[in-house]
């Protein structure tokens, strides 16, 4: 459905995204992590065709939606693309609604402009997705601003518009960020009840590894702007072979049965003007050696999983 | 054990200005909160936003003034001493705050941000300045180098660990830390708790610990408390006893497991928090609680304890 190939994008002569690739199914949901500053959000951005925007350009590779490669679309024809074919949450809900605007005629606009359906029809099929996300009274709630809503609520809203088009692919960049945990839990459970009943295609960027594990099948850890281990979820989590993708995981706190200490990972992300030489990841990795400094690693690949690390082979042996 | 901190009872009570199209409305953000922390132990507050956590962390430290109750510190009754002794006190009580960005003044070097206290409490430190400096930050882990640095050349972590060094700066006994990771990412956060729980065992000190996070609660601390609107609704005993109050199962019910294969089936609480503006009688979570029954809508359930394990529900688990 969606598959990206070795993307690499540039601002000028900086190129903060090189050789990210992932494929995403109808049904399926696919995750993609790593701290603030590794490349996601851009990746989502490059996706939905955002890029000119904020200055940026696809330098390499392809993204193909139904087996067409877009980068190369006109802004006009992007423009069916974006919101019809491919719906975007983003973080923060309170930005992502017009505060001047009731809510109704903001749902209303997509399936206009999207679907060419008149203004009645639009609003009865706007009423038709409120109700199916769960959303009390979505009549009246049709004639409410942003700020007469809570933070989840106005969450659910951006999913309502990203979904009234009825796209096929949905890119979700931290969708749940910004919403208190019985909230985010009711938001992750929605989003995944919709890939099971529409058949969607999920990509769900996060820094949390554990809404990962909740609902991802797949994931792609992205770490300076690369993509450095990818596979299903069970087998990466199972075992992790990059050092990052271990040190992420071991951040997260466990339940009581686990007393492991969390150790973090020292150092910070490096800007995109002094990514390092060789592998990206190398000054923070406990397990470096002379020959990451200077070579950047081929992706080794086990099963379905791949990690990009000279040591990978070795790396799920070491205590975690 | 004797007791650091002795709250009683504690509340606070806002209130909206009126208008001429508007009744003045009040809201107890803080309702009756009552516990010890006793010297050397972690207590976490948990809960979502607007349950008046960070509130409570306020009225402890008297940065903002209770409407009721009362709080005792190492033998002194914090609610009976003028603004000069509350100050004096103040050195032995610091708080971390969640947003290390806004924590530091962006004018100051980091030699200036951490000699700051001693400053505020006319204290002169028993080391010349610069050295006194110089071992706080390596005490944070932070390289004596960056002494001369600005607010804006150092990471969010980095900020994080200046804002630890000055509330140590005074060998305070008490840290009330509020939401201390909340912004900053993963790996940092890890780093950030690491770091408290070395200067806990090497200082002897005692936290109050605020987060939302209830993984990150029951990995740091001794006892849990845990707040719905204002209100604590359950004070578990240590971090392996089970749930009693609903809400306080639908919090571990909401959080998830790094690890795939323990994925949960996640129970559709309905509804969200409802105002605390005007809240009905009876037990504030009775909207959204799958036992609620006739007894929650009009009577307000008091927090009784059995066996160190106290619960504030009608119908507890």
């Amino acid at each position: 459905m969606l598959s990206v190939r070795d993307l690499g994008v540039a601002f000028g002569s900086v190129q903060p995204l090189s050789g990210v690739s992932f494929t995403v199914s109808p049904g399926e949901t696919l995750g993609i992590v790593g701290e603030s500053g590794s490349g996601k959000s851009l990746t989502a951005m490059s996706v939905m065709g955002l890029l000119p925007l904020i200055g940026g350009r696809i330098t390499g590779g392809t993204v193909e939606f139904d087996g067409a490669d877009v980068t190369k679309l006109p802004e006009r024809a992007y423009r069916k693309l974006r919101g019809g074919k491919i719906g975007l949450i983003t973080q923060n809900p309170m930005t992502s609604l017009d505060p001047l605007q009731k809510i109704g005629p903001q749902v209303d606009d997509v399936a206009k402009l999207h679907m060419g359906m008149t203004g009645a029809e639009a609003r009865a099929r706007t009423v038709e997705i409120l109700g199916t996300l769960r959303i009390p009274e979505p009549a009246l709630i049709c004639d409410r601003y942003p700020h007469q809503m809570s933070g989840g609520m106005k969450q659910r809203i951006v999913i309502a518009m990203a979904l009234a088009a009825d796209p096929d692919v949905l890119i979700a960049d931290e969708p749940t960020t910004a919403l208190d945990v019985t909230v985010q839990a009711q938001i992750i459970r929605l989003l995944d009840d919709l890939v099971k009943e529409r058949n969607l295609a999920l990509v769900l960027i996060t820094h949390d590894m554990s809404v990962v594990a909740q609902t991802c099948d797949k994931i792609v850890v992205m770490y300076a702007g690369r993509a450095v281990e990818h596979g299903p979820v069970e087998a990466i989590f199972d075992r992790p072979r990059h050092p990052y993708t271990q040190a992420l995981i071991a951040c997260i706190p466990r339940g009581l049965d686990d007393a492991t200490r969390l150790t973090g990972i020292e150092g910070t992300v490096p800007t995109v003007l002094n990514y390092p030489k060789g592998c990206p990841f190398h000054p923070r990795c406990p397990r470096a050696e002379a020959i990451c400094a200077v070579e950047p690693p081929e992706f080794s690949v086990e099963g379905d999983s791949a990690a990009a690390c000279h040591f990978a082979e070795v790396a799920h042996v070491q205590p975690a | 054990m004797s007791n650091l901190l002795e709250v009683r009872d504690l509340s606070k009570r806002f209130t909206s200005a009126g208008g001429p199209f508007r009744k003045a409305r009040s809201m107890h953000a803080v309702n009756g909160v009552t516990f010890d922390l006793p010297k050397g132990r972690v207590i976490g507050v948990v809960g979502e936003s607007g349950c008046g956590k960070s509130t409570l962390a306020r009225l402890i430290l008297r940065l903002i003034e209770p409407s009721g109750g009362g709080v005792n510190f190492d033998g002194d009754d914090l609610l009976a001493k003028t603004p000069g002794q509350m100050r004096k006190l103040r050195a032995r009580m610091q708080m971390v705050f969640q947003d290390p960005y806004s924590a530091i003044d962006p004018r100051y070097t980091l030699t200036r941000a951490v000699a700051e206290p001693f400053e505020v409490q006319g204290v002169t430190p028993a080391k010349p300045m610069a050295e006194e400096v110089a071992d706080l930050l390596e005490m944070v882990g932070l390289n004596p180098g960056l002494a001369t640095s600005y607010p804006h050349q150092i990471s969010g972590g980095q900020k994080q660990r200046v804002g630890i060094a000055r509330a140590l700066a005074l060998r305070p006994s008490l840290l009330v830390l509020d939401e201390p990771t909340a912004s900053l990412d993963v790996s940092v956060q890890a780093q950030i708790i690491g770091l408290l729980e070395d200067l806990r065992a090497e200082l002897g000190l005692t936290y109050l610990f605020i987060s939302h996070d209830l993984s990150l609660v029951k990995y740091f601390c001794d006892e849990i408390l845990v707040m719905y609107l204002g209100r604590v609704v359950e004070a578990l005993p240590d971090t392996s006893a089970p749930a009693r109050h609903p809400y306080t199962r639908t919090l571990m019910e909401s959080t998830f497991e790094p690890d795939p294969k323990k994925r949960r089936l996640i129970a559709p609480l309905e509804g969200e928090v409802p105002s605390p503006f005007d809240l009905p009688p009876g037990c504030a979570f009775a909207d959204r609680c799958p036992k609620a029954s006739a007894l929650c809508r009009s009577e307000t359930p008091e927090l009784s304890a059995d066996n160190g394990h106290a619960v504030a529900c009608h119908h507890p688990i």
